[in-house]
């Protein structure tokens, strides 16, 4: 059929041979990598920390080499643009770009002037710009916010916001690099559905680069693993997930791991998947298989069903507290100014009560007051009524550990004998002579943790709470699984560990207790398992799959599929 | 935390209105407040000012432009007591001291308090303003005059507040390091906070290459960057803003001309309250309703869902 047009069809992304190194690098961060991606597909870039994810799309969008310097071989084509030839400034009608942290990617004041801002630069005249706005504002379901000032908005708000700036040129390809890692698992699983539906119906080309592969797995059409600069993987999904179990099983998604462990093909790439593949061997097996059966249907609780044990309240009489109770919070109410006309009640009458050696995870959607409540107990917040008790102290680690570095030797930062039992503590005793920014960036926490705990220590004997505000943010599995084991070591050493997280998976393996924020209330307190496997978001994606109570992990249920629980 | 300084987008008239409209109105009030030096006016236009802040929903930035300018007019209030000695009502003798006055007396407290008073309304009306005036809109319209130039001041005027969070959450990481941590002082600090902000201006250059912000006037087929007109939004609100702007400076300039500023602090203290004085602050008082915006008529009350389901709880 002729259609009288040119209908050839220009990948949207071709690398090939691309070789480069920053500045000074003594290594180059992409190796020979080659790709094609063509128009309308959905790419997931996998790939452990430090891999040529991030470089890699820098280079897509022009930034690399043009903004950041260095060596490069190979061609770069946007839309049949050569992106080495042309700067980012040009290639921009034709790519969008959205970094880990959007809070870097805002330059106005408010979400209207803030998405304008690519057309003004480019001179579009006002009534185009402001129906691309509305289109843009429309497509995104944030026209309520065009009016909003940026500082105001909450995690997932602002990554919306970025997207619409990135989008509102209508670019062919879209590139993300990790766009969840900030958001709660409610904002993430929207954006991520929200990608797949501009994906669907603009055919936007979208290349996101996430560690949380089990959240956006189902949503893709291809994967793409890096592994030291060069590309390793390149297939389906489920031809991935076959790979990664060989290969690299720090790239296993949790269902796809509960599969291998359980002896069960095909790895699934998502939750409707693994229920489907077992509700497939269900039937092959005649309908015999009880634990298939319980798994392949709804438990009769059903998700967000009520959990045993309710919050306790402390002010009650009669609630008596362990012997080795380290930290308690009892009817806490804290009140901050957000700017507007009134301070707004942040927690509503926590309570809480931490042991020593118990490893509690604090969840909740972003703005639940989670970060306010451990900034409450290590003093930096006084509450307005209730009151804290921590009687053999706390130390907190904030969300950045790099604001706790400031000088240019680990021994500068923690001198003498109490700074050097604190690097033993987290196993950083080796490194007193370097320098902080030469560490990597689990030692860098590790570092900040030591900070913070230099001399709050008696002897070797740790403070009676270690709390931790979301430090699993931008890392793969690799560094999660070295957290959790300094996690379980902190407690084991009798320090109760309190840790913030939005991110389901790291709860279920480092908690033994689950404590929910609910708009500064605690909504729900109990065991790590029954509290994972009794909702829809705060869930584990093997909880999602199985839905059995108190099954959260994969090894867990796959002794259930095998019939040994 | 948000600072209370920082503007806040409300559906309010001030709001609305366009940036030269609003600062019409603010700007009369404040120069009505420069003008005169009789108490009466000035609390007549602080009064206005207050009005007009709260009118438009920003309590806090009033409460807070009241709280800092009341404490600098106490300043000035002491330093003026205790520099000058003109006045005849000596209320202390504080005997030779260098530099200083050797009196205190009522005229300079008084004078100290006029100077005052004025710090407190100008830091009102620019609180008002900040609050009040999306700073985004006042550089698009200075746009088609210096382009870059009001880019570069959106950006300045983006960062300080980033920067200010930075240095909030810095020195929370002091406060939170371990007594036996070396001690954070204030030049590592700053160090510190000077090298999060350069990385942030980094990032904020990536992003602006993005979004192009290097293209030149050849590189797009619209003619170039930042060349285009600027989107001016207009707003119902404008003429009234305009207006009782006018309204203000026409009457702080007849009043003047008719002895409204009747004020003396030496030799001795002579407040007059002549009838241009009084109508003069009647109009500065008024002219601080002009945010009030006009109640939205309801429509007549039907029998809905949610009537019906709150008369169901109530039963």
């Amino acid at each position: 059929m002729q259609f009288g047009v040119d209908v050839r069809v220009v990948p949207a992304l071709a690398v090939e041979s691309l070789t480069y190194a920053y500045p000074k690098a003594a290594r180059p961060a992409l190796s020979d990598v080659s790709l094609e991606l063509a128009p309308g597909e959905l790419v997931l870039l996998a790939g452990r920390s430090a891999c040529g994810k991030s470089t890699l799309l820098r280079a897509a969008c022009g930034l690399v080499p043009h903004f950041h310097g260095g060596e490069i071989d190979g061609a770069v084509e946007v839309a049949g643009v050569d992106a080495l030839a042309t700067g980012p400034g040009e290639l921009a009608a034709a790519v969008g770009y959205v970094a880990q942290d959007p809070e870097t990617q805002v330059v106005s004041t408010t979400v209207a002037a803030e998405i304008e801002l690519p057309l003004e630069l480019r001179g579009d005249d006002p009534s185009s710009r402001a129906r691309a706005v509305e289109e843009v504002a429309l497509a995104l379901a944030i026209p309520h916010l065009l009016d909003r000032a940026v500082d105001t908005l909450s995690g997932g708000e602002l990554q919306r916001v970025a997207l619409a700036a990135a989008l509102v040129t209508r670019p062919r390809l879209v590139l993300l690099d990790e766009p969840t890692s900030q958001l709660d698992p409610v904002a993430g699983d929207e954006l991520i559905w929200l990608l797949r539906r501009l994906n669907e119906e603009w055919g936007v080309t979208i290349l996101l680069a996430e560690h949380r592969l089990e959240r956006c797995l189902a949503a893709a059409d291809r994967v793409i693993a890096m592994d030291a600069g060069a590309i390793a993987f390149d297939g389906t999904p489920r031809d991935f997930l076959a790979w990664a179990q060989g290969a690299d099983q720090a790239l296993e998604t949790p269902a796809a791991r509960l599969f291998s462990l359980a002896g069960i093909e095909p790895l699934p790439v998502g939750v409707r998947d693994a229920r489907r593949t077992l509700a497939s061997l269900e039937t092959a097996d005649g309908g015999e298989a009880d634990p298939l059966r319980t798994a392949c249907t709804f438990s009769s609780a059903g998700p967000g069903a009520p959990i045993a044990a309710p919050p306790k309240k402390l002010r009650e009489e009669g609630v008596r507290l362990p012997s080795n109770t380290t930290f308690t919070s009892r009817d806490l109410w804290v009140e901050l100014d957000s700017g507007d006309a009134e301070p707004r009640d942040v927690l509503r009458g926590v309570d809480l009560a931490i042991n020593g050696g118990e490893r509690v995870a604090l969840m909740g959607r972003n703005g639940a007051g989670k970060s306010t409540l451990l900034k409450t107990a290590a003093g930096l917040v006084d509450p307005v009524r209730g009151k804290i008790e921590a009687p053999t102290g706390i130390a907190l680690l904030t969300q950045n550990p790099s604001d706790y570095l400031v000088r240019e030797r680990v021994g500068d930062e923690l001198p003498g004998d109490a700074g050097l039992a604190a690097l033993r503590v987290v196993g950083l005793e080796h490194a007193a002579d370097a320098d902080p920014r030469d560490l990597s960036g689990g030692e860098r926490q590790r570092l900040a943790l030591a900070i913070a705990l230099a001399g709050r220590m008696d002897g070797d004997e740790l403070p009676g709470l270690v709390a931790l505000d979301e430090p699993t943010r931008g890392m793969d599995r690799a560094r999660k699984d070295d957290l959790a084991g300094l996690v379980h070591d902190l407690a084991e050493r009798g320090a109760g560990v309190l840790v913030a997280t939005h991110d389901v998976e790291f709860a279920a393996v480092v908690a033994e207790r689950v404590v929910l924020l609910g708009d500064g209330v605690a909504i729900a307190d109990g065991p790590a398992a029954e509290i994972l496997s009794g909702g829809w978001y705060f869930a584990t994606e093997v909880a999602r799959v199985l839905d059995l109570p108190g099954i959260v992990t994969p090894e867990q249920a796959a002794k259930v599929l095998q019939g040994e629980a | 935390m948000r600072s209370p300084f920082a503007y806040t987008p409300r559906p309010g008239p001030l709001q609305s209105a366009s940036p030269g409209a609003a600062v019409a109105y603010l700007g009369a009030l404040t120069v009505a407040a420069f003008l005169y030096s009789n108490p009466i006016v000035l609390v007549a236009a602080g009064v206005a000012l207050v009005l007009a802040g709260r009118l438009a929903g920003a309590h806090a930035a009033v409460r807070a432009a009241l709280w800092m300018g009341l404490t600098l007019a106490l300043l000035i209030v002491a330093v003026n007591a205790l520099v000058v000695s003109r006045g005849e009502t000596v209320l202390l003798r504080l005997g030779d001291l260098p530099l200083l006055s050797n009196v205190i007396t009522a005229e300079a407290l008084a004078a100290g308090a006029v100077l005052g008073l004025r710090a407190a309304v100008v830091m009102v009306a620019f609180a008002v303003y900040s609050a009040c005036v999306d700073p985004d809109r006042v550089l698009r319209a200075l746009r088609p005059l210096a382009g870059r130039s009001a880019l570069t001041a959106t950006l300045v005027s983006r960062l300080v507040p980033v920067a200010a969070a930075d240095a909030a959450r810095l020195r929370d990481a002091a406060r939170l390091r371990g007594p036996a941590a070396a001690p954070v002082g204030r030049v590592p600090l700053a160090r510190r906070l000077l090298a999060g902000s350069l990385d942030r201006a980094v990032d904020v250059a990536a992003t602006l290459e993005l979004r192009g912000y290097s293209l030149t006037p050849s590189d797009t087929p619209q003619g170039g960057a930042l060349v285009g007109r600027a989107s001016v939004r207009r707003s119902r609100y404008d003429r009234r803003f305009y207006a009782v702007g006018a309204v203000v400076l026409a009457a702080a300039t007849a009043a003047k001309l008719l002895g409204a500023d009747a004020f003396a602090e030496y030799p001795a203290i002579e407040v007059g309250a002549t009838p241009a004085t009084l109508a003069l602050s009647a109009v500065l008082v008024l002219s601080g309703l002009a945010p009030l915006r006009r109640p939205i008529p309801q429509p007549p009350s039907r029998r809905t869902a949610s009537n019906f389901q709150s008369l169901r709880w109530k039963i």
